[in-house]
């Protein structure tokens, strides 16, 4: 129990805080969508396609109707009237498919939804989707972007023929003269394949409809409850005042739960249909192929440079795997790459042409980093080749490239302005850290001795805190309410949706320095829609650095008005509110936000121009986004027998600016880093040829594990961000962005000496063992 | 996924090519077939259920034989669908005489969907491979 | 999970249960292979017997000079176990490396035999071992060598309504030295290739090699001429590499997403060679 006193002096933010919400998490009382129960509930279950593209030329539901506990069964004819799953993310001459929430007379990838069971148990749905009878005109089909666009190939969306969504150029400064002065040119094909984002908590829905109010209550597993309850009242013609969406427990999203999904509008659909609460949950199997999956790019790069090193330009045509239809940000995507190219170098031309291709498989959208994941990878192998190519060692081609500090804030020739930075500094660290020359020294030995040692290295950069509300879809800002209560104690109710990173207890910290209140004496509240006030959710790295400056910013508004209760109650206009006490400098006299509290409720008299209550609400625009940076160097080893790879050592070095909880900070960069582990190494969703998903369990897609994961060493350089006052930058995403590079070009540095300059991901040992064995040979 | 191999069976050429398009042989040699039923020219319904472990399901399927070539070649087009999935294969097969018997060489190509392609990748290779062995086990008895 | 509708029982006893089985029922030892199957609606028993709380079915004890497992040990239990560490310790390596800690200890070493998944661990060791293993049905009892009993991918000497009563295994004495080497699929923690060895030397010489190999192929196996080639060696590492090549050899070898047959092959002579050269090196 809470026990501290309502104030205190200790200051909170920089501390190794342990995170408020994880007693809840561990001992198992948190409540998540599948916790919900309700009186009447029915339970939903989907049938999904089995093939990839096929007409459906008859659907027969009587069987499934007839058994003993199905209330309904619903296909696609059904649902017209319910609309399309929605699209946020414009781009010129856009193609946007129309998916309904079910399937009408087509299917395009495996899993589309088919139609619907409601019964009163999940057991007896289940078995009402195995007695439906359906049947397909199976068609051949495309999985991969490339053979898409090539001619002839199979067109996943009749009316488009040649698979193209959009194309999509940018440029800036001169490649064409860049490229003509270069003294060299490096040119890579490199991918960034398909990923299944795999929270822990597959996705799952309750809607009840009580039609005597007009109210739904929609519970989701979502990033974005907000966004979820505009979207899909207005899909489904109902009032946005009544319509309520709570995202309980959400066990983790990775960028995979921002979108408003088919089931949501569904699920809400059938509720006011059937006039009862209904429930779908996820199973494990749907998440593979019904959920977004992210990257799924094929890019062609070319860099030029001076013989000296310096960058002069480059040029990258993208192709983009959409999948077959499109969810909140699926177009979007690529377009982050792009902003993102030149990474953190002082590169003043580039150009970049996008093909949005469509397949038969489920959309990409967001999948931590999203987007810059896939360009750091490319930018920083192409800096590798073109070290290679001239020479030069990885870290001082880097060096001479970077971004001055005297520069900033310095205007990107993709239109971007990056807010502050000392990008040479986590690269130094890390180096340091390593002993980098000794490192070097070591590998000349190894390779004597015939082993494949090799160092890897990577200067990420990202786009953070979304952002800017014209460069976002449904708007960049955040909104915090705080109330202090008339104990004193305080509530916090934010806009965003943290679902496992940790703001329940960095916003504490914050309250508490900001009021001088205990930790213990804050609640953080969140993702209820008819709690808080319209917020945006969380993702794209942004809840601290623009959720936590609107609860900053609402701080100071309490602030002042304990200030004025303060000056009020101790009759003096020399008043000092600190360490929450409000002190008079003159007479020494204090009184504390209790007190004040108390004061300002019972309301027996009040300050000039001021109401009773302490309540402060704030919706905070951020001007620009964050640009938070670092270093990862990794040592790795393959094995000449059997092509595994073994990482010796893993270096992290991150600059998110300001560090609030330095524990949570650590947690973040290592749960990213094992994700861009994971697709480095394992993590790869193989679809065949005629768009069958084949790592389609666990079985067979590689999770990496705790116990595959290297020791991560960890630490940090601290240039906060001059964008928001608490100078924090965001750090969710950094791991994941600055990892797949850095083992890539390890690996590939390690078997340099074979030849090797490029190496697509996952590098599994065969691919490996391949090499090794045919250059020995 | 491509499948070949060779099998050789103790018949002469005319013999095994016949015994190879005769339905009560083909339905007494294929892995789970309950019955096979001729619906065209080389044609036939059939129906399998296919057990092997603990997977148990049943499949509707057809059999085609075509591009005839007696007693040389041909193709042989076996497909199914079940609630655990379909599969789809297609084999071209050649007759080779070979001392008193008839080496049988196929190549083809094995399509597997649903829930059994994504979560039996790993036996998918090893349980056609058996399948096929057990099929020509049964043609040679 | 959320399978089709099925009868449950959980016997107390073996007779109880072996009657139910010879009524059609489906037995269920520790789940691991079965429940997905039926989670995913792959499998559908109509009628399922639990074998876990049969108390007669989990032991491991020493008689006539041999290790007595039975059937529902779980493979923690095994791989814990001072009895089996001390005098068959290739099973309690081998059963260390089964899956995860989850799946071990709830997995049995009866359910995994009679599964006869072609990459499970526990076939490679017991064909190293030339283990034995007793089936019971409701009228009979009978004991097929591990050799026999592995017949092909999922399938096994057991007849409909038998069960795996127990393993048997050697306690072998000094000069006696035995390692398992695996190659995991990272995913399933399933072996891409694994392989149990089991070696005695007499003087310089070895007297007595067996070879186990799981996961390359359609069933574990014996590697019968490689176990010849090293008989009457003595084990050099030239003898190793050589004798490590002839494991793979004239096997039809799986290929699939995780490893193509080309290199499955060559995993199995890199690790029987490390398999090898370890069980050597133990033999005290």
């Amino acid at each position: 129990m809470a026990t501290t006193t309502i104030t205190k002096t200790e200051k909170l933010v920089g501390k190794r805080i342990r995170r408020r919400e994880d007693p809840r998490l561990i001992t198992g009382t948190a409540t998540y969508v599948d916790d919900i129960k309700m009186p009447g509930m029915l339970y939903a279950s989907i049938l999904r396609s089995p093939h990839a593209a096929a007409k459906i030329r008859s659907i027969d539901i009587s069987k499934a109707k007839a058994l003993k506990g199905v209330h309904a069964v619903f296909i696609g004819e059904d649902t017209k009237d319910a609309g399309a799953v929605p699209c946020g993310a414009s781009l010129p001459g856009l193609r946007v498919p129309h998916h309904n929430i079910l399937a009408i007379d087509r299917v395009y990838l495996v899993g589309h939804p088919v139609a619907v069971v409601v019964a009163t148990d999940r057991y007896i749905a289940r078995d009402g989707v195995e007695l439906i009878e359906v049947e397909y005109e199976v068609e051949n089909a495309v999985a991969d972007p490339e053979k898409a666009l090539a001619p002839g190939a199979h067109a996943v969306h009749p009316q488009w023929p040649d698979n193209v969504a959009f194309t999509f150029h940018q440029e800036g400064g001169d490649v064409a003269k860049a490229f003509a002065e270069a003294d060299v040119i490096v040119k890579q094909r490199i991918t960034s394949q398909r990923l299944i984002p795999n929270s822990m908590e597959t996705r799952g829905v309750v809607a009840d409809w009580r039609a005597a109010d007009r109210t739904m209550n929609l519970y989701t597993s979502t990033q974005a409850p907000h966004l979820v309850r505009s979207l899909v009242a207005q899909i489904l013609g109902l009032e946005e005042n009544r319509f309520r969406v709570v995202a309980p427990e959400v066990g983790g999203g990775f960028g995979a739960k921002i979108q408003t999904y088919a089931e949501e509008i569904l699920l809400a659909w059938i509720s006011i249909k059937l006039q009862k609460p209904v429930k779908w949950i996820e199973s494990r199997r749907e998440n593979f192929t019904c959920t977004i999956h992210g990257r799924g790019h094929v890019d062609f790069y070319e860099i030029a440079a001076k013989r000296d090193g310096t960058i002069l330009g480059i040029k990258l045509k993208l192709i983009q795997d959409l999948g077959a239809y499109f969810t909140i940000l699926t177009p979007g995507i690529p377009t982050l790459s792009v902003l993102m190219m030149p990474g953190l170098y002082r590169t003043p031309n580039i150009s970049a042409d996008i093909v949005g291709a469509f397949t038969n498989c489920p959309p990409t959208d967001a999948y931590r980093g999203a987007g810059r994941p896939e360009a750091t990878h490319g930018i920083e192998r192409m800096v590798d080749m073109l070290a290679a190519e001239l020479k030069m060692d990885p870290a001082e081609i880097r060096l001479k490239n970077f971004v001055r500090n005297e520069e900033f804030p310095f205007p990107t020739a993709t239109g971007l302005v990056y807010d502050t930075g000392d990008y040479s500094a986590p690269l130094k660290k890390a180096m340091e850290m390593a002993g980098y020359d000794k490192l070097r020294k070591e590998q000349v030995e190894a390779r004597k001795q015939g082993k494949y040692m090799g160092i890897g290295l990577c200067a990420y950069g990202e786009i953070c805190a979304f952002g800017p509300s014209p460069a976002t879809p449904a708007g960049g800002w955040e909104s915090c309410t705080v109330k202090i209560e008339p104990s004193g104690q305080v509530t916090v109710l934010t806009g965003i949706s943290p679902h496992g990173q940790g703001e329940e207890t960095t916003f504490a910290q914050i309250v508490g320095d900001e009021l001088g209140v205990g930790i213990d004496d804050v609640l953080v509240l969140h993702g209820d829609t008819q709690l808080v006030p319209y917020g945006i959710g969380t993702f794209g790295s942004r809840s601290t650095a623009v959720g936590g400056t609107a609860l900053y910013y609402a701080l100071q508004d309490l602030k002042a008005t304990i200030k004025k209760f303060g000056e009020m109650l101790l009759e003096s206009d020399d008043v000092t509110f600190a360490g929450g006490q409000c002190t008079c400098n003159k007479s020494g006299k204090s009184i504390g936000v209790k007190g004040i509290a108390a004061a300002a409720y019972r309301a027996m008299k009040l300050p000039a121009n001021t109401g009773p209550g302490l309540v402060a609400t704030h919706f905070w625009e951020p001007p620009n986004f964050t640009f938070p940076f670092g270093a990862h160097l990794v040592v790795t080893e393959v094995n000449g027998e059997t092509g595994d790879v073994v990482i010796k050592r893993y270096i992290a070095v991150d600059d998110c600016g300001n560090i609030l909880n330095p524990l949570i900070v650590d947690g973040q960069v290592h749960g990213g880093v094992a994700q861009g582990i994971g697709q480095a190494l394992w993590e790869q969703a193989v679809y065949d040829d005629n768009g069958q998903l084949v790592t389609g369990e666990f079985m067979d897609y590689t999770m990496p594990r705790a116990h595959m994961m290297p020791w991560i060493e960890s630490a940090h350089t601290i240039t906060p961000t001059p964008v928001n006052p608490l100078g924090v930058k965001g750090v969710g995403e950094a791991g994941t962005i600055g990892a797949s590079p850095a083992v890539v070009n390890s690996v590939v540095d390690a078997l340099s000496t074979l030849g090797v300059r490029h190496l697509d991901m996952p590098l599994t040992p065969e691919k490996l063992w391949k090499l090794i064995a045919g250059r020995n040979a | 996924m491509k499948i070949s191999g060779l099998y050789f069976l103790p018949l002469p050429p005319e013999q095994a090519y016949q015994r190879l398009q005769d339905p009560e042989v083909l339905a007494g040699a294929m892995p789970g077939c309950e019955s096979l039923e001729k619906i065209g020219e080389d044609e036939y319904r059939m129906k399998m259920k296919m057990a092997l472990a603990s997977l148990s399901g049943n499949f509707d399927g057809k059999v085609r034989i075509t591009e005839q070539n007696p007693p040389q070649s041909f193709k042989l087009m076996v497909e199914g669908s079940g609630k655990v999935g379909f599969m789809k294969g297609e084999g071209n097969l050649k007759f080779t005489p070979k001392d008193a018997g008839t080496d049988v060489s196929y190549e083809g190509d094995v399509q597997v969907g649903g829930t059994i392609a994504a979560v039996g990748q790993r036996l998918i290779d090893g349980t056609a491979k058996m399948m096929i062995k057990r099929f020509f086990d049964k043609i040679a008895a | 999970m959320i399978p089709q509708q099925f009868e449950y029982s959980a016997p107390k006893t073996l007779d109880e249960a072996l009657g139910l089985l010879a009524e059609g029922a489906k037995p269920l030892a520790g789940g691991m292979s079965l429940i997905p199957m039926m989670k995913l609606r792959l499998a559908a028993p109509e009628h399922l017997v639990d074998l876990g709380r049969i108390k007669e079915l989990s032991y491991i004890r020493e008689q006539g000079g041999e290790l007595h497992i039975g059937a529902t040990t779980t493979h923690h239990e095994v791989e814990s176990s001072a009895l089996v560490r001390g005098k068959c310790p290739l099973l309690a390596e081998t059963a260390s490396h089964i899956g995860d800690v989850q799946v071990r200890n709830m997995g049995t070493i009866g359910g995994s035999v009679a599964h006869a998944d072609p990459a499970a661990d526990y076939p490679a060791a017991l064909q190293a071992l030339e283990a034995k293993i007793v089936l019971k049905g409701a009228k009979s009892e009978r004991t097929v060598s591990a050799g026999d009993f592995f017949v092909d991918t999922f399938t096994t000497a057991l007849e409909p309504g038998e069960i795996v009563r127990e393993v048997i295994v050697p306690i072998d004495g000094d000069g006696t030295g035995t390692n398992y080497q695996k190659v995991i699929q990272p995913a399933s923690g399933f072996a891409i290739v694994g392989i149990a060895v089991r070696v005695r030397k007499s003087g310089d010489k070895v007297t007595m090699a067996r070879i186990g190999v799981t996961g390359l192929s359609n069933r574990a196996f014996r590697a019968t001429e490689a176990e010849k080639a090293l008989e009457g060696r003595s084990g050099s590492p030239a003898e190793i590499q050589a004798v490590a090549a002839l494991v793979g050899q004239g096997i039809d070898a799986n290929s699939d997403l995780h490893a193509s047959a080309d290199y499955r092959l060559h995993l199995a002579s890199v690790y029987a060679a490390r398999a090898l050269a370890t069980a050597l090196g133990r033999i005290a």
